[in-house]
């Protein structure tokens, strides 16, 4: 019994408070604050699509989903296609031979949708930029629109999740929007 | 030159016709001999012959659009790297008859617009047709013509009732991407094609032109969970080609920052094994221990992935008393928490009764293709390049090898855990052991009137053993950089290996070759 406890409590998830020492933490409790959790609605349903990253993101993406973090207490939930996502996330630099699979995906989601670019590559094209093998200039935006931009070597699974979060408020938006 | 080397280098003369050796010298721990451009392929198969692994194939570009083709082989009877070049406008084939050299070989075809003669499969590797290609090759600027009909086919096995299945580039994983074609006959697999290069960044080209000292950054973004590895790797290439000597506590510090590097690395794997099968609650906690282990990493380098610590000449950062501290304490907790999760993981039998025997790679087949790492170690084949070929601070620790017979992915599951706990036990070696002294030596790559400096690298990364070619001009800048990483090596295995095996259980085979895509294509 005792062990049973020990064990529930070193696996344990972070607790969110707006007075960590960690920036990103606070940030992300501030959006929480913001945007409200409720029981059936308002969750974010994600994609990622690695258009050029050297896995380090997906990497932290993982973790963004694993016991510690534990995004998934927020509504955020990774699906398996863009056809069920919210939010499209994409790493980057993007490549040339990434490039058309990326604006597939893109295409592929439902309307009102959100792309976050997560990674300095994505958002600047760093370190490649002008590669003969980058779709244009390598960042995100020159082959999708992108809503919000998680900058970091990689962004950590603090930053990915205010990141997220960000874009379900621009949801939000453009749901508004829309209804008017 | 030591003994083995001159017994070795007597061997090849012998069965060479006489003048094909035009150079054989011994520098930065590695053996370069020049050859006669017919002589290249003979001589490799000559080495293979008598024990010589076949490690990668790398080309550069010569003044008058010439190239200079390097096969680079671990030799253990000599504890050196061996690297044959020769320098033409027209080579044979590897490929023809060594199968592992394939993918080398056309990547070679695709970076310069050589066309080596009895390739077995001349379609183009790294760039794709329907994407969109460059003007000129990357490497000698060679302008690049489109063949007239140059879509990628891939062909079935040719079996009655046989149909295809497409998976990728996307997946639907927190992966990265590429594409998979399996051939399938019900649940059986008759034959997979993997089509890579989806993450093409350019990697070696985009270097060139710039200062050796200032491209590390470029370095730790080949793969992300490899980037010490491949740091240290690239690092050592070009102090050995510049002659510096780095001081001992530098490379502790880089050998203790690997050795982190693995542990976190592995730890994703366990995870991702179990995350194959269902089996979430070992996956989960061996997340807990991942993230808890990258959050020692953040708090003793600043980076969660270990990046910017490892400088040209030694590190950047010193390894204070309270940083080692800090990594013992928790690292013993850690040990503790590991072997709860093993003991929890390993009881279950539902488990082991999917993993045992699936995926078996045979050990012929992981010599002949040459894999590396903990995938060909799992069946048998000792190859870890910190026994094999020394470097950084293992010769002192006292490395042990862990190897398994079977192959299996059991075999991979339980090599990678005894390599964590290996790699626990050396850094704690490691941090009682640190010597004092300098981070860095002098002048980091001074001018030199050398005309031709060029150095090698190898490290054994968390995938395994990868290599590093470095050429630097007069002024210390890169003329050529290339690389090999394990997991392009291995992605042939898990191609070549599959067939046989049913369709859900690839991705549990792929999760324990664990290869890195972004490290693949570069």
């Amino acid at each position: 019994m005792l062990e049973t406890l020990k064990l529930a409590f070193e696996y344990f998830p972070d607790r969110v408070s707006e007075k960590s020492p960690d920036p990103a933490v606070r940030e992300v409790a501030l959006l929480l604050k913001q945007r409200p959790m409720s029981l059936f609605s308002r969750s974010i349903h994600v994609r990622m699509v690695d258009a050029g990253s050297p896995n380090d993101v997906e990497l932290e993406e993982q973790l963004m989903m694993a016991p510690r973090v534990d995004a998934e207490r927020f509504g955020v939930h990774f699906v398996a296609s863009p056809r069920h996502a919210d939010v499209l996330i994409v790493t980057g630099p993007v490549t040339q031979n990434m490039r058309v699979a990326l604006i597939k995906s893109y295409e592929a989601m439902a309307e009102p949708r959100a792309v976050v670019a997560a990674g300095d590559g994505a958002c600047t094209g760093w370190p490649f930029k002008g590669s003969y093998a980058l779709a244009g200039d390598g960042r995100v935006e020159s082959a999708v629109p992108v809503d919000v931009k998680v900058p970091g070597n990689p962004p950590d699974p603090y930053e990915l999740l205010a990141g997220i979060l960000k874009a379900g408020m621009i949801i939000d938006q453009k749901r508004k929007g829309k209804s008017k | 030159m030591t003994d083995e080397t001159k017994k070795f280098s007597g061997i090849i003369q012998k069965s060479l016709k006489p003048g094909a050796i035009e150079a054989w010298e011994d520098r930065g721990g590695c053996i370069w001999a020049a050859l006669r451009q017919g002589d290249l392929v003979p001589a490799c198969k000559a080495c293979m012959a008598n024990g010589a692994i076949f490690d990668s194939g790398f080309v550069s570009s010569r003044p008058g659009g010439a190239f200079e083709v390097s096969y680079l082989f671990r030799v253990p009877a000599m504890g050196r790297m061996l690297i044959l070049r020769a320098k033409g406008k027209e080579f044979a084939a590897l490929s023809a008859t060594v199968n592992a050299a394939l993918w080398d070989e056309r990547k070679m075809q695709d970076l310069t617009g050589l066309k080596l003669t009895g390739i077995p499969d001349s379609r183009p590797l790294i760039f794709h047709p329907e994407s969109g290609m460059p003007d000129k090759h990357p490497v000698g600027g060679k302008a690049l013509v489109r063949q007239k009909n140059d879509d990628y086919v891939i062909k079935g096995t040719g079996v009655e009732g046989e149909f295809e299945l497409a998976v990728g580039p996307v997946h639907a994983g927190i992966i990265e991407p590429g594409h998979f074609r399996f051939h399938i006959l019900g649940e059986q697999i008759n034959k997979l094609e993997t089509r890579m290069f989806y993450l093409h960044r350019g990697v070696e080209k985009s270097v060139e032109g710039k200062a050796a000292i200032e491209i590390l950054p470029v370095i730790e973004q080949i793969s992300g969970d490899e980037s010490v590895a491949n740091g240290v790797a690239y690092c050592h290439a070009v102090e050995r080609a510049c002659g510096l000597k780095v001081p001992e506590r530098a490379e502790y510090i880089r050998a203790i920052l690997m050795e982190l590097e693995r542990i976190y690395s592995h730890l994703s794997d366990l995870g991702g094994m179990p995350t194959d099968v269902g089996f979430t609650m070992s996956a989960s906690r061996f997340a807990v221990l991942r993230e808890d282990m990258m959050r020692l990493n953040r708090k003793v380098t600043g980076s969660r992935f270990l990046r910017g610590m490892c400088v040209v000449g030694g590190v950047s950062d010193d390894m204070t008393k309270e940083k080692l501290s800090i990594i013992t304490s928790t690292l013993t907790d850690f040990e503790n928490r590991l072997a709860h999760v093993e003991r929890f993981t390993l009881e279950s039998s539902t488990y082991l009764n999917r993993i045992f025997s699936t995926g078996a790679v045979p050990q012929k087949a992981a010599a002949d293709l040459a894999l590396v790492g903990p995938v060909a170690r799992a069946c048998g084949v000792s190859c870890d390049l910190r026994r094999a070929l020394p470097y950084s601070a293992y010769p002192d620790a006292g490395f042990r090898e862990s190897t398994e017979k079977t192959g299996d992915v059991l075999a991979r599951f339980l090599v990678k855990l005894a390599e964590v706990k290996e790699s626990v036990r050396l850094v704690n070696w490691l941090a009682s052991h640190m010597p004092s002294g300098k981070l860095q030596c002098g002048p980091a790559v001074a001018e030199s009137e050398e005309p031709e400096r060029a150095g090698a690298g190898w490290a054994e990364a968390p995938r395994g053993g990868c290599a590093f070619l470095v050429e630097l001009s007069e002024d210390g800048k890169i003329r050529r950089l290339a690389c090999r990483t394990a997991s392009f090596r291995n992605w042939r295995g898990a191609e070549n290996l599959v067939p046989g095996d049913i369709v859900p259980d690839f991705p549990l085979i792929n999760k324990s070759f664990n290869m890195s895509y972004a490290g693949t294509d570069l």
